[in-house]
């Protein structure tokens, strides 16, 4: 029967200071995933924005691939595949095994593969929803490609884009639970383990809860005061 | 290549295609159940505070997690072990449905929501001034633009849906994410299996971008130039 | 007395979309101090004709010439060594779009000194004074630090003016500028435009205004499908057309606004 609260507290049985530690470790992992995800993400926006035929082809089958295919099926490929390849190619240079690979490395760049999909469909839309006549009026006054994109293009666009792309970060701090398949020790993985030891189980996967609530919300609240401030300008309805 | 591995694999993998779309059809009828019972209850000032905190928590949390509280969690509870539910909520297979039944909901009620909200209110007006009932705004004129603007969102959860029934292997289920992990830990070709399954969910969410598509064009013909 | 020189000028320009022949051998050239209006039924190829300019649309084929400048694009596109000519050409061009075009996420005193910093980079200081100055001239002074969004559509288009002036341009290209204003707002515009042909400025105007055109301009141009079908000062060919085409357009459109 869950009661025994002393068990998430940070005392000598308790399991508090772990669980803030593992849940660091998913703030780590999803950060770095949407990092990976904005920079990868922005080359295939552009790709399909102004890349030539074969380059948008190929943004777009990337796309189609990672929204297509389950996160965790990327996460065990990048992880159980890696680990395959790395073998094959220890074995071969007649290494000593066993080999491993690092379950936060696969699982960020799983992650920020799949966020890329998503991140560069935002971009995207972000890039289309900017009035054409305001970058035409950009051009003809003898603007640069990349004096155009810095003054006209990216500040109106980042308005439609930063909602957008808090979403996206809500999906990676979601989808970063799934790396607790490669053993990394973040809030999901660890909040199994502590179930399972102390058979408590609701009471730490609600802990569990909890700790991924107050990530999402917090960061919730960072994504709002950015969206306000890239809507100055865009008064809606004004004076 | 070894041509008889991946064509017995994909065979293999295929046997658990029914429990997939089981899981991911049924999900979604119930989901879309409970979507619309909770935009329904939005109407009053408490059922609205109750809405928004489970969408709160379904859409705050990991799908994982929930699956974990339902299947190991709520056996914690003595009384859900000496209530009707317990022979279900024992089964991996109505604890993973239940999970994402109650996952979706959260997702589609604000799909649901946006698509109301979408609904300009001149063409409710127009509709109440040309001696239309409530009931007849709402099913004549409401929900046709709603569901019109909430299609493409729809469609991505639907996608997203059958993606998820993939989480449920995590707690036993034998669909095809199941049986690859299965073959993976008995023949341990880990890239091979694991892109056979890539490629049947990825033929699945093509399959229902071309049916959306489709809809989306029967349903709005106006933006399409087709003539009726 | 020298005469005044070559500003703009277009020669053998030929433009289409698809299997649209949009332009088909367009020649015209304006002088310091010229004011032209392009006049034609809609779809005639006028916006095209502007556009083409500063290469907002690149010509099939033809020269566009503006000051020291010239090009003659081919194969519908422009090299990396024609995109930098084709810059220097836009800076010295000012364009009034149909629909405002300002820049909504700038308020209206950064609209005009956008260009002057951020392209010809002026130093600030210099770039706002002028651009005061440029606002006051178009009646919007008191308007430097609203927002587009807050303007009227006359106002808009008095900033997008100022914006234009602000390049210190050769000449300003108009295409349609009230267009897509109220009735009531297309005097103000009417009347800044007005202010700066008398100032001797040199531009190139596409209206459907013809009592406007009538009275600022040194030329005017009568396009039909893709040709110029008449040209003239604007005595001849409002007084006298010698197409009949031109006739007919004139008098349906006199009909229509008076
Ligand atoms: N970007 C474009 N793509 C295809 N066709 C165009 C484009 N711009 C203009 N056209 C076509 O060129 C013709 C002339 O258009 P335009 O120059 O806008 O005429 P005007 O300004 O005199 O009304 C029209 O038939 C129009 O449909
Ligand atoms: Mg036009």
């Amino acid at each position: 029967m869950p009661g025994d609260l002393t068990l998430i507290g940070f005392g000598p049985d308790g399991w508090g200071l772990a669980l803030a530690r593992a849940g660091l470790m998913t703030l780590y992992v999803s950060v770095s995933a949407f990092f990976c995800g904005l920079m990868l993400g922005t080359l295939i926006a552009w790709a399909r924005v102004a890349g030539n035929w074969p380059l948008r082809k190929l943004a777009e089958i990337y796309v189609t691939i990672f929204r297509g295919v389950p996160d965790i099926l990327v996460i065990y490929l990048f992880y159980f595949g890696g680990r395959q390849v790395v073998t094959a190619v220890g074995t071969a240079l007649g290494l000593p095994g066993p080999f491993d690979i690092s379950g936060f490395v696969s699982g960020m760049l799983a992650i920020g593969l799949i966020s890329a999909a998503s991140q560069s469909e935002v971009l995207r839309g972000a890039y289309q929803a900017v009035p054409k006549g305001t970058i035409e009026a950009g051009r003809v006054s003898g603007m640069t490609r990349f004096t155009l994109f810095r003054r006209i293009i990216a500040p109106q666009a980042m308005v439609t884009a930063v909602p957008g792309m808090g979403n996206q970060w809500q999906s990676v701090i979601k989808e970063s639970a799934l790396v607790s398949v490669t053993g990394l020790v973040e809030t999901m993985r660890q909040v199994s383990v502590a179930a399972g030891t102390t058979q408590e189980h609701f009471l730490f996967y609600a802990a569990g809860g909890v700790i991924y609530l107050i990530i999402t919300t917090l960061s919730d609240q960072f994504f709002r005061l950015a969206e306000k401030r890239s809507l100055r300008g865009h008064e809606q309805g004004g004076v | 290549m070894d041509f008889d591995f991946f064509a017995g694999m994909f065979a293999q993998l295929l046997m658990g295609l029914p429990l997939t779309l089981n899981l991911g059809i049924l999900a979604l009828l119930g989901g879309f159940s409970l979507a619309l019972a909770l935009n329904l209850m939005r109407a009053t000032r408490i059922g609205n505070a109750v809405a928004s905190a489970y969408v709160f928590v379904f859409r705050g949390t990991p799908l994982l997690i929930q699956i974990f509280m339902i299947y190991y969690g709520l056996a914690g509870f003595g009384f859900v072990r000496q209530s009707f539910f317990w022979p279900f909520l024992r089964e991996p297979y109505w604890c993973g449905l239940l999970a994402l039944i109650l996952n979706d909901a959260a997702y589609t009620s604000e799909i649901l929501r946006g698509g109301l909200r979408s609904v300009p209110k001149g063409a409710v007006e127009a509709g109440r001034v040309s001696g239309m009932t409530r009931f007849t705004v709402l099913r004549r004129i409401t929900l046709p633009i709603a569901i019109r603007q909430a299609l493409p969102a729809y469609s991505n959860e639907v996608i997203s849906i059958l993606k998820s029934t993939a989480l449920v292997s995590t707690i036993t289920l034998m669909e095809v994410t199941g049986i690859a992990r299965a073959a993976v830990s008995e023949t341990w070709r880990a890239v091979e299996i694991f892109l056979c399954a890539a490629v049947i969910y990825l033929a699945l969410s093509l399959l229902v971008t071309r049916l959306s598509a489709w809809v989306e064009r029967r349903l709005s013909p106006w933006q399409f130039g087709v003539t009726p | 007395m020298s005469l005044p020189s070559t500003a703009l000028s277009i020669a053998g320009l030929h433009k289409s979309f698809g299997s649209n022949e949009v332009l088909r051998g367009i020649d015209l050239s304006a002088r310091d101090g010229d004011v032209i209006s392009l006049i034609g039924a809609s779809g005639s190829g006028k916006s095209t004709l502007l556009r083409c300019i500063p290469m907002l649309e690149i010509p099939d084929a033809g020269t566009v010439t503006v000051g020291e400048d010239n090009l003659s694009p081919e194969g519908g596109r422009l090299t990396r060594g024609q995109e930098s000519v084709a810059r220097r050409m836009r800076g010295h061009l000012g364009f009034v779009f149909q629909n405002f075009n300002l820049w909504p996420h700038r308020t209206v005193l950064q609209n005009v000194v956008e260009a002057p910093l951020f392209v010809q980079k002026r130093p600030r200081a210099e770039a706002e004074e002028e651009a005061t100055a440029l606002l006051e001239k178009v009646g919007l002074a008191e308007k430097r630090d609203a927002w587009p969004a807050h303007l009227s559509g006359g106002q808009q288009q008095r900033v997008a003016i100022a914006r234009a002036l602000a390049q210190r341009p050769r000449a300003i290209l108009f295409d349609e500028p009230t267009s897509a204003l109220d009735p009531e707002l297309v005097g103000e515009v009417l009347k800044v435009i007005r202010a700066l042909a008398d100032e001797g400025r040199t531009m190139l105007i596409v209206t459907h205004e013809m009592g406007f055109a009538r009275e600022v301009s040194s030329q005017v141009v009568f396009l039909h499908q893709g040709l110029i079908e008449e040209a003239g000062t604007p005595e001849q060919l409002f007084g006298n057309p010698s197409s009949e085409r031109c006739r007919a357009f004139l008098s349906g459109h006199f009909d229509r606004n008076r």
